[in-house]
């Protein structure tokens, strides 16, 4: 599954990918390949990508390769998706602790189909902060740890 | 209900029989209509006394709608270029019918009696009318005689001192004097205008010469840059072709003219990008520029404290501090 997806395995290309996807949600989902729960997630990634075409551009990321990223987007759980529009970064308030990243993997596509929609609308109108529509049972649960403890 | 009637003064269908002329409506309307029609009747009835003849202009074509007759009635009468002013009214309201139907709409519409009076011309008064349209007529005559003469007079006028300008020019002609030269000339060229539209058969002899004069002499002087006169090479005047619409030497694979494909795609995209709302995020990202290595996108932070585009700027630090301690302990 996760060979039906592009990959990006340096800082590099991950800033091409940035800057160079116009007018489309970028979603960028770091974590590694063998991991389960990537999997799952990588499963309804690519599933759901042909459908999205005209809306999101979704792209692997490997955590190992991109350290400068890891840090900067303080991943401390995988699977983690960021979501950017036009080179600017989008938070979704999904009811957990943390809206910069969706942690975990979806429940279902369609899930991911409503959340790339609500993402697509507030960016058209010019929010940087949108509400997920996922039911918030179907939200992962984790703890945010602070990053000195 | 009584049968369904229509009132062409209200211009409606109404279901009230007679009751319908009683009605505020049917009676504002019926002011409204004689209001309309007042004004040209009373302009009508000072021309009685002072009949006016003018001369013809579109303007009177001009038609008046009887409301009492419902039909239209020229205003003013025009014979050949003249007019008489509301003639044509003035003999509608004197007619017999007229005065009929004035009767008519009255009782039908029930309209106040002492209106109607002014709304009709007796015969009497249509015969002053009349008189004092042929006494009008004799007048403007009078009138466009005068114009006549006063234009004769003019031209007679202006014939003559043509006539002495020719005179004086062509005696001074063999010995010319500048001041003579100028001054001669320069009358001449005031005259020119009145001149210009009568022929020119005796004036046109001697005179080129004595201007030309005038304007090598007097005038700022301008910088000469040498005669543009190239024999082999033709100019404008021969018909040569332009310089720019000459074929270059080097054509170069095709002589297209406008944008090539891809530009035409470019515009595409351009123009769908139109059409996306404006105040959409990140809506003047430079998708193209180039970025150092060290480039961060713009991202909110997790742990940051202060405003989203700082958070950048607080990793960088917060990366060199690492950096630091890192180095210390090792």
């Amino acid at each position: 599954m996760s060979f039906l997806l592009p990959k990006l395995t340096s800082k590099k290309e991950v800033d091409q990918a940035i800057k160079s996807t116009a007018e489309k949600v970028l979603v960028l989902r770091f974590g590694r390949d063998e991991d389960p729960v990537c999997l799952q997630l990588d499963d309804i990634l690519s599933k759901t990508s042909s459908d999205l075409s005209k809306m999101a551009a979704i792209y692997l990321v490997d955590v190992d390769q991109t350290p400068v990223y890891t840090q900067y987007f303080d991943i401390s759980y995988i699977p983690s998706t960021i979501f950017f529009f036009n080179g600017q970064h989008m938070k979704v308030d999904y009811g957990s602790p943390d809206h910069t990243k969706f942690v975990g993997s979806f429940k279902t596509k369609q899930d991911f189909l409503d959340l790339i929609e609500v993402i697509y609308r507030g960016a058209m109108r010019g929010k940087l902060i949108v509400q997920s529509p996922i039911d918030p049972k179907n939200i992962p649960k984790y703890d945010l740890l602070y990053q000195d403890i | 209900m009584a049968p369904a009637q229509r009132c062409p003064l209200c211009r409606q269908t109404f279901f009230c029989g007679r009751g319908h002329v009683y009605s505020r409506k049917h009676q504002r309307q019926l002011k409204e209509a004689l209001e309309r029609l007042l004004p040209q009747v009373e302009a009508a009835r000072k021309a009685i006394r002072a009949a006016q003849v003018e001369r013809y202009v579109p303007e009177h074509e001009r038609c008046c709608w009887c409301v009492c007759c419902g039909c239209e009635v020229r205003e003013h009468l025009s014979h050949g270029n003249l007019t008489v002013l509301y003639g044509g009214l003035l003999e509608h309201l004197a007619s017999p019918e007229h005065k009929k139907a004035t009767n008519k709409f009255w009782w039908e519409n029930k309209a106040e009696v002492q209106m109607k009076e002014k709304f009709l011309v007796t015969p009497q008064d249509y015969v002053r009318f009349k008189k004092s349209m042929v006494k009008g007529l004799d007048s403007y005559e009078e009138k466009e005689d005068e114009v006549i003469k006063e234009m004769a007079a003019q031209i007679r006028e202006v014939e003559q001192s043509r006539q002495e300008v020719v005179r004086s020019v062509l005696e001074p002609q063999a010995v010319p004097d500048p001041e003579e030269g100028s001054s001669a000339p320069r009358s001449w060229k005031g005259m020119n205008s009145q001149v210009a539209s009568s022929s020119q058969q005796p004036s046109n002899l001697d005179l080129p010469a004595a201007p030309e004069l005038d304007w090598m002499e007097i005038g700022p002087s301008l910088t000469f840059i040498g005669h543009q006169d190239i024999p082999g090479v033709g100019n404008i005047h021969s018909g040569a072709t332009p310089p720019w619409m000459i074929q270059d030497e080097y054509i170069g694979g095709n002589q297209e003219i406008g944008p090539s494909y891809e530009e035409f795609l470019k515009e595409k995209e351009k123009q769908k990008l139109k059409k996306l709302p404006p105040d959409r995020v990140g809506a003047n990202f430079d998708h193209s520029s180039r970025t150092s290595a060290g480039w961060l996108p713009s991202f909110g932070r997790v742990w940051n404290n202060g405003r989203r585009w700082q958070s950048r700027h607080q990793f960088k630090t917060e990366a060199a501090a690492m950096k630091q301690s890192h180095t210390e302990k090792s």
